[in-house]
Parts: C-alpha cells; sequence; structure tokens
C-alpha cells in the first residue's frame, strides 16, 4: 500500500539549527516514535528499528535509512528508509524529502514529503487506518523535533541510547485513528 | 402433479419444521471445532506477509524451543515426502507448504504443532522466514504483458496464461454482428467475493499408529472425493482412511476444495501419532481459502431495431490467482458459464474465456452457483437491460419480446445446452403483477419531475444446476452420480444415508420427505446420515444445487426399488397375484377391496419375520444416479430502489422473487433458500469485495472490511413461484439452493442504473457503496 503524505509546520528556531538536527538521521530518530538507529554503517548509512503497534499488531521493522541526497546549501535532505518485521508480518519503506525555509521573523518552515509503502499485516487495515496512523506518527514527531530543538545539543547517539523506545501505544493509536475517521465522516 | 400425502406423512410440499433445527437452536450441534479427542494437539499456520517473495530461509529452531512446541514442519520437510504440492480440481498443483517462492499474502509457508493452541500461535511467531521482495502481479489485464512478471516458474509454459476456452460459432456470431442495426455492450466486472461461511474450515486428523487407520473430521462439502484425494495423494490404502463431515455450519462452496491446512493436520498425526487439530481464524478463513467470481466480462447483443436479438459475443478475462484451483469438475475450463445466452432465444452466439495467474489467493470456486453460472447469469441480464436502454425499450418488454417461448422446450441453446423445461413469461408476469409493475414506473416518472431517484431492477435468470451426467462431469476421473442407501428397519422405521453432504440446507427433513412420499413411512420415522464415508454410499457430496437433482433423485429411486420389493411381500402376505395389489401412500390393497391391505410398516416386519419363498431377507435398496441431463430452474426477480441524493445510499424498498424450480419437497425450506441467497446476493452487490491494492495487499480481509448483512441491511423479501416439473427428474424436482444468489445480483444492479439511467448512467460495477453512487451523482452535477 502506498501512501503520500505532505507536511509542513514553522519553528521559533533559526535554520542553521533546525538544519543540524534535520541532517543527522541519528538526531532526527529520536523524534520518530518507538524508532531508534542502532548503527552507523558509514558516511551515509545507519542501521535501525521502528516499533509501530496497531491494535493487536505489533510490527518490529529493523532496517536500513540511507541518506540519498544531503544539499546544505538548499537545506534539503532525501532519506530512504527501508526496513522488514522480524516477526515476518511485512516490510515497510519510505522515501523522505525534507526541506527548509527561514522565515523572515527569523523562524524556519519545516516541509516534508514522504512516500511511504507498507507491506504485509499492517497494510491490510487499509488506507483508512494507515493514513491516520501516519498522521498521529507525524504529529508525534512535529512536537517531539521542536522539544528537540529546544534542548542542549548533545551527542545524539547517547540521547537515543539513554531513551527508553517506547513504541506509540496501541490503544492510544487505535483511538486516535477512530476519532480521525470518525471527525472526517462528520 | 404430485400426489400429496397426509400430514402424518408428511411426504412431498409439506412444509414439515426442519428436523435438524432441534439440536442447532439448543446448541447441540457437533462441529468440527468440538470434537475434542484423548491426547489432542493444535496446529497454527505461520503465513507469508508477501504477495509475490522469494523464499530464502525459513528458520524453525527458536519456535522447536519453545516448551509445549512438538513439531514444526515447512515446505522444505514436505518437499522430501513429495507432499510440497497438491493437484487442485482444475487440473493444475497448488503448495501445500510454500517452497522457493510465496505467490500471494497469507500463502501458508509453515505448521506449527504444540500442545494447546496458544502455543502453537506463539510459537508461530518465532519462526523466523527471510523473503525477497519480487514484483507483484495484481491487476489481471497486465498478466500477458510481455514485461509482467512470472508468477509460476514451476510450469512448462513460460507465461501466466492459464487456458483459453472458447464455445458456440465465432464466424457466424461476426457476421450477423457486422450487419445487425442495433450492436449493445456492456463491461461488467463480477468482484472477488467470499462466501465468508460462519464456521471456518477446519479438521481433525487422528492417526491410530496402532490400527493403521486415519480418520479425519472436516469441514468437508464432499467427503467421499475428499477420502479419494487423501488416498491419491497420501499414498494411505482408501479402505484406511476415514473422512467424516460432522455438522457443518455453512459451505457454499467454500469447503469443497482441499486445503493446505487439511493436509498438515493430516502429515503432523501421521509424524506424531496423536490427533492434530487445526481450526482457521476468520482472516484465514477470508484471506486464503476459496473466493469467487473476479471475472472481467464484456456482452455485447446484436439485435434488430425492434429489439429481436439476433446474437450474443461474450469475452472474459477470469482470474484465478496464483494457483488455478477453481472447484469446478466439469470438463470446461469456464465451468457452465456458456449458459451466459440466458433465458433468451439466440440463433447463435460465441464465448471466449481467457484464465490468468495473479499474485492472489487461489479459487474460484463456485459460491452457492454452479461454476460460473453466477457471472453468467449477471452478465446477460445487464447486457440485456443496456440494450434496452438504447433501444429506448421497457426491459420487461424486451425480455418477454426474446423470452425462449414455452413450447420450445426442450431447448437447444446456441452454446449447447439441452434446456430441460421452463415457462419464463409466467414467472415474470407473476413477478411484474405481485410488486405492481405499471404503476411502479408511473411512480418512478413522477418521482424523476420532482428529481427524486427511483429505480426498478429485473433479473428473468436462467439457472443450470445438478451436477452432473457423466457426459460432462468428473472429479479426477470419477463421474458426479450421486446415490442413497435405504434400510428398512423392522419396526417399520428407516435410516437412508447419502453421498451428499448438508451444510445447513435440511437434508435431514428433505430426504426423509422424499422416502415419506415414495414408501408412506412417515418422515418422522426416518432418520437421514450424511457424512461418514464409512457408513453412507459413495457421493461427490453437496454444492451446486445438485443434491436434490441427484441424492434426491437416487432416494425416490431407492424407495421405489423397495417398493417393489414390498409389493412381492404384500403379494405373498395377501395371497394374491403382484397384479392385483394398488399402492397408495404407506399400504398395498387388492384391487377393489381396500380392506385387503398391507401397510408398508406389516411389510416390513415381514421382510425379516415372514419371508416368502426365494426372497432375500430384510427390506434395503441402494441406488447410484447418473442424471440424464442437467437441471434448469429459472425464475424472474423485481427490486425497486430509492436513492438518497445526499449521501448516495440505496434502500431496498422492494424486493419481489419469483422461482421455478420445479416440484417443491418442502416449501418452507425453499423459501428459507431464497431469502438466504437473496440476502448473500445484497452482500455481493452493495457491501463485499476481497480487493487488493497494488502491493498485493489484501483489502477485505477481515470483517471490517469485507461486510456481512444483518438484519438491519436486509429488506424483506417477497417470494412467490410457479412450477414447470423437470421432465427427466424422477420426481420433476430441479434444486432452488443457488438461484437466489445467481439471480438476485442482476436484479440489485438494474435496479440503481435504472434509478440513475436518465442522467446516461449505463452500469455500476459491484460492490455498489453509496460512495460510489455518490461519486457518481457528483460527476453529473445531482445534488441533495
Amino acid at each position: 500500500m502506498a501512501l503520500k503524505v505532505e507536511k509542513t509546520f514553522e519553528v521559533p528556531e533559526p535554520i542553521d539549527k533546525v538544519w543540524e538536527v534535520l541532517s543527522d538521521p541519528r538526531k532526527v530518530a529520536t523524534c520518530v516514535p518507538g524508532a531508534q538507529i542502532t548503527e552507523q554503517v558509514d558516511e551515509k548509512t545507519y542501521k535501525g528499528a521502528i516499533k509501530v503497534k496497531v491494535g493487536p499488531s505489533i510490527t518490529d521493522y529493523t532496517g536500513e535509512v540511507h541518506i540519498v541526497r544531503l544539499d546544505a546549501e538548499n537545506h534539503e535532505i532525501e532519506i530512504l528508509g527501508k526496513g522488514q518485521d522480524v516477526r515476518g508480518r511485512g516490510s515497510a519503506s519510505m522515501k523522505m524529502t525534507g526541506k527548509l525555509r527561514a522565515l523572515p521573523n527569523g523562524g524556519t518552515e519545516v516541509t516534508s514529503v514522504s512516500e511511504i509503502n507498507v507491506v504485509g499485516i499492517l497494510a491490510q487495515m487499509g488506507s483508512r487506518v494507515i493514513t491516520e496512523v501516519s498522521n498521529i506518527m507525524f504529529g508525534e514527531f512535529t512536537k517531539n523535533f521542536q522539544a528537540r530543538l529546544r534542548e542542549p545539543s548533545g551527542d545524539p547517539v547517547e540521547h537515543a541510547a539513554g531513551a527508553q523506545v517506547t513504541p506509540i501505544k496501541a490503544s492510544s493509536v487505535a483511538w486516535q485513528a477512530t476519532k480521525g475517521l470518525l471527525r472526517r465522516k462528520s | 402433479m404430485i400426489h400429496k400425502t397426509s400430514p402424518e406423512i408428511g411426504g412431498m410440499g409439506h412444509s414439515i419444521k426442519r428436523k435438524e433445527d432441534l439440536r442447532f437452536i439448543q446448541g447441540k450441534g457437533n462441529y468440527v471445532d468440538d470434537v475434542n479427542l484423548p491426547g489432542m494437539v493444535y496446529g497454527q499456520l505461520v503465513r507469508s506477509p508477501y504477495a509475490h517473495a522469494r523464499l530464502k530461509s525459513v528458520n524453525t529452531e527458536k519456535a522447536k524451543k519453545l516448551p509445549g512446541v512438538l513439531a514444526v514442519i515447512a515446505g522444505e520437510d514436505l518437499a522430501k515426502a513429495n507432499l510440497a504440492w497438491m493437484p487442485t480440481l482444475s487440473y493444475d498443483k497448488q503448495m501445500v507448504l510454500a517452497t522457493g517462492k510465496v505467490l500471494f499474502q497469507s500463502q501458508e509457508v509453515a505448521f506449527v504443532v504444540a500442545e494447546d493452541r496458544y502455543t502453537a500461535a506463539d510459537a508461530a511467531e518465532l519462526v523466523e522466514v527471510e523473503y525477497e521482495e519480487l514484483p507483484v502481479l495484481v491487476d489481471p489485464h497486465k498478466a500477458l504483458d510481455p514485461g509482467a512478471p512470472l508468477l509460476r516458474e514451476d510450469r512448462e509454459q513460460k507465461n501466466n496464461h492459464i487456458f483459453h476456452w472458447e464455445v458456440g460459432d465465432r464466424q457466424a456470431t461476426e457476421q450477423v454482428f457486422q450487419k445487425a442495426p442495433v450492436k449493445a455492450s456492456v463491461h461488467a466486472f463480477f468482484p472477488r467475493c467470499h462466501p465468508a461461511p460462519l464456521e471456518t474450515c477446519g479438521c481433525v486428523a487422528d492417526f491410530n499408529r496402532a490400527t493403521g487407520r486415519l480418520t479425519v473430521y472436516m469441514t468437508s462439502q464432499a467427503p467421499h472425493a475428499h477420502r479419494t484425494v487423501f488416498a491419491l495423494v497420501g499414498g494411505i490404502p482408501e479402505n484406511n482412511i476415514r473422512v467424516i463431515s460432522p455438522d457443518i455450519g455453512g459451505g457454499f462452496g467454500n469447503k469443497v476444495p482441499v486445503y493446505p491446512g487439511y493436509v498438515c493436520a493430516i502429515v503432523a498425526s501421521l509424524t506424531l501419532g496423536v490427533p492434530v487439530k487445526w481450526i482457521e481464524t476468520r482472516s484465514e478463513n477470508l484471506q486464503s481459502t476459496g473466493f469467487a467470481r473476479d471475472y472481467h466480462m464484456t456482452a455485447e447483443i446484436a439485435a434488430d431495431r425492434d429489439g429481436k436479438m439476433q446474437a450474443l459475443r461474450v469475452k472474459t478475462l477470469a482470474d484465478h490467482g496464483a494457483f488455478n484451483a477453481a472447484a469446478q469438475p466439469t470438463k470446461f475450463p469456464a465451468g457452465l458459464f456458456s449458459i451466459c445466452t440466458g433465458s433468451y432465444d439466440y440463433p447463435t452466439a460465441f464465448c471466449e474465456v481467457d484464465g490468468v495467474y495473479t499474485n492472489k489467493a487461489p479459487g474460484g470456486i463456485a459460491y452457492r452457483c454452479s461454476f460460473r453460472v453466477t457471472e453468467a447469469a449477471y452478465l446477460i441480464e445487464r447486457a440485456v437491460d443496456v440494450l434496452a436502454l438504447d433501444l429506448k425499450m421497457d426491459p420487461a418488454e424486451l425480455r418477454r419480446k426474446n423470452f425462449i417461448p414455452a413450447s420450445k422446450f426442450p431447448y437447444k441453446s446456441s452454446l449447447g445446452w439441452t434446456y430441460d423445461s421452463g415457462n419464463y413469461e409466467a414467472a415474470m408476469k407473476v413477478a411484474l403483477d405481485k410488486i405492481g409493475y405499471e404503476q411502479l414506473r408511473k411512480e418512478q416518472e413522477e418521482k424523476r419531475k420532482k428529481g427524486e431517484l427511483m429505480g426498478i431492477g429485473i433479473s428473468s435468470f436462467t439457472e443450470i444446476v445438478g451436477a452432473g451426467p457423466a457426459h460432462t462431469f468428473d472429479i479426477l476421473g470419477i463421474k458426479m452420480f450421486d446415490s442413497c442407501e435405504i434400510r428398512i428397519h423392522p419396526t417399520g422405521k428407516a435410516i437412508a444415508r447419502m453421498g451428499t453432504k448438508s451444510q445447513g440446507q435440511g437434508h435431514e427433513t428433505t430426504y426423509a420427505q422424499i422416502v415419506a412420499q415414495e414408501l408412506g413411512i412417515p418422515a418422522a420415522d426416518v432418520t437421514i446420515e450424511e457424512g461418514d464415508t464409512d457408513t453412507a454410499p459413495y457421493g461427490l457430496g453437496t454444492y451446486a444445487s445438485r443434491s436434490t437433482p441427484t441424492s434426491g433423485a437416487a432416494t425416490a429411486i431407492a424407495a421405489r426399488k423397495i417398493r417393489d420389493k414390498a409389493k412381492k411381500i404384500a403379494a405373498y402376505l395377501l395371497e394374491c397375484n403382484e397384479a392385483d395389489l394398488e399402492w397408495e401412500p404407506g399400504k398395498f390393497y387388492v384391487k377393489g377391496t381396500p380392506s385387503k391391505s398391507k401397510t408398508i410398516q406389516e411389510i416390513a416386519f415381514a421382510a425379516y419375520t415372514n419371508i416368502p419363498p426365494g426372497l432375500e431377507a430384510g427390506l434395503e435398496a441402494v441406488d447410484y444416479y447418473d442424471p440424464p441431463n442437467l437441471t434448469f430452474p429459472f425464475g424472474t426477480y423485481v427490486c425497486v430502489v430509492d436513492i438518497d441524493k445526499g449521501t448516495g445510499e440505496v434502500k431496498v424498498r422492494r424486493f419481489v422473487a419469483v422461482d421455478d424450480c420445479g416440484n417443491i419437497i418442502n416449501p418452507m425450506i425453499v423459501e428459507g433458500q431464497i431469502h438466504g441467497g437473496l440476502t448473500e446476493g445484497l452482500a455481493i452487490a452493495f457491501m463485499q469485495q476481497i480487493d487488493y491494492d497494488e502491493s498485493g495487499n489484501i483489502q477485505g480481509g477481515s470483517f471490517q472490511d469485507y461486510l456481512l448483512p444483518t438484519a438491519v441491511e436486509t429488506p424483506h423479501w417477497e417470494t412467490d413461484k410457479t412450477c414447470t416439473p423437470s421432465p427427466h427428474h424422477p420426481f420433476g424436482a430441479k434444486g432452488v439452493g443457488e438461484s437466489p444468489n445467481v439471480g438476485s445480483p442482476a436484479a440489485f444492479v438494474n435496479a440503481v442504473v435504472d434509478a440513475l439511467s436518465h442522467l446516461g448512467v449505463k452500469h455500476i460495477d459491484m460492490p455498489i457503496t453509496p460512495w460510489k453512487v455518490w461519486k457518481v451523482l457528483q460527476e453529473k452535477g445531482v445534488t441533495a
């Protein structure tokens, strides 16, 4: 199942500070709910994991994140992530393009376009649920990203290791997704 | 005409209550999952998340180490025993457990056996399977493209084409089309749907190492055929296999094929020497077992300007999924699809079908249907409505004009079938009168002026059932007769056994009524037993409305054999010649002297106590009935719908079903069958589809997305009948179970299209969801 998610949000921090986080997958990973970077393979490739729990279905993807393009001048990054569930529930891939734009007020506009492809048990839930799940995940990500920017910069790996990786909660996602569906209907 | 027996005897035509319901409504039925044997263990399948992937490794070590796990079987293990593949009923083969690669999502990859169900389910998650994803083929229209991924590497033929089949006169049909003044055409997709029986599939395989006997309790619509398949595939002597089908909670064709789960449970029991139970979950049932339909069809009708049909041309692409596991026993790859000329008198016709593989679950089973007759009936009834639209003719009038006239039966269709009997105009008249057709058309005209959407849909279907004559059918070479054995006990009570197997059809009642009709023994005194291959005579099972045409016929004939012997005994007891005896239900009497008589009960007693010299003791008979022809039930269904312009919701206001299934055994059961089939038809037309996304992910793999109609969605069904007996059936019956599922989808769709036809809508594919209708309304600029 393929879906495209486009998100734009603003942060009060200056563009260079934002770029410092966005251009480092290790730092970005700490903002993605349920995700962690476990190993750096080379300059542009990392190994990582993400746990997604929807209702009774837990999917534990492990795989690689690869920086396809890093354009510091234009503040653009393109990341390709691919993972398989450890218990054979399927796979997921995501191509994300992130772009920053400096705002006149000194803040920064963050734009991301993600093409997500989910195969397996999770994809059977249908686009209605998966789109809602990604919406919730991106919402969480935005919050975490903003929080991360407010923190003093430290060693990102240590930060990731220190933080307990918690999957997004089943009940909360299911409930949020239901609410999302209801909201759209009314 | 059938002579009606007294209510005490309860022969044909009596609406006696279903005997089996006493246990069903008290929760005393005995289904496969109720079978619990000492030492029994449980199996769980590991399934593929991918629709198409190379299988790189299957690591079972972790699963095997979980306490309580007894065995983990993978495809390679089965391959060593030459059991990784099994034959299908359509001369293809399918994987039992995957080796090399997987070809559809939810395909069976490994089988875990554990001491309890929970451990088995946990262990299944510990089986580590490494996949390498391959390009997925979902769209059957792309299956034959040069660049399409090759699905079946095991075949010699290196493409995704399964078969091309054609019937009729291509050239003559082309010629008519070249000259015809009017040509109407419709592209109609009959979506992939699933019977979704309330009880999923399952079995308990019990191999006894001491006796060498294998007993399989299973959800089987065809226990004898399955026993033979197990003997042929597994190499177990057939006398050492006993298949028992206990009570079955609905089959609808879904329980005809042999599924990998059965084979795995048997292999596990043979290996471990203990009984192994395997029961599907709901999602497993929807995602991996036999789906139905998935036919992409085009029909073209050539006609003159007055609406007289001249020729029919049909082209179809059949999506069979990963393996051609269509459970169809005809000699034709598209089954009885060539019944697509329907109720109409076509001088010439041509039909061709191509079957292709895709990365979807295998199947193509006959869901309450005689092997593609539902697709055929839907297509022709849709096409006729499109022709009516093109000609601006009333669809009832157009049908009347083209019906095969009652005087032409038996009728040889241009695609080769000999219809046994029919009176289509009579059935349509009853339906139109009952619903008040003329008045409804006036109402529709008024409503249209006010901008309201209301439609009337007609479907005048012709069925082809009762598989079937040896010249047209076989399963792995076995002819499709069916059987009955009747034993009359000394006290005049009886037991009868058949080769068919009820899954809710009410056989325990209807077969008893046939015996009652023929012998005058009250139906209440006749026990019916099916489903145990050790006791029942060989038969091919229940599906395709075949039980009444085959085993029902065998029951009547076996009873008549008994009556012949009873006559000899009666003559001996009454000290007269056989020729002097007259029969009335329940007794023989001397012509002209009704007081000199012997009841069937007295005769039965004498058969064991006072046997005439030269005659064998006992009163039993068996009959194997090979029907000389199929039967052709028919009817007209009329549906009235109102459409909500704001939401696109279709409300079925009225539905009149007039069926003609020949002579009826139990009117109440027939009505129940029609109610059930119409409700399924409603679901197919408006609610259900097993769809796939572009990666081959199943959309519709649970009841969250695959919707079942409840009392809330189901309208009030109005039924009626005409009666045109089958001339070749022993008591003139035709079979009815599938008629409402075959005939109704077109009535629903025709009604919806009729409501929108003035907007230029000619066709909408099923399922007609509110969203789909709403989109059409938006396109046409209709707002609430």
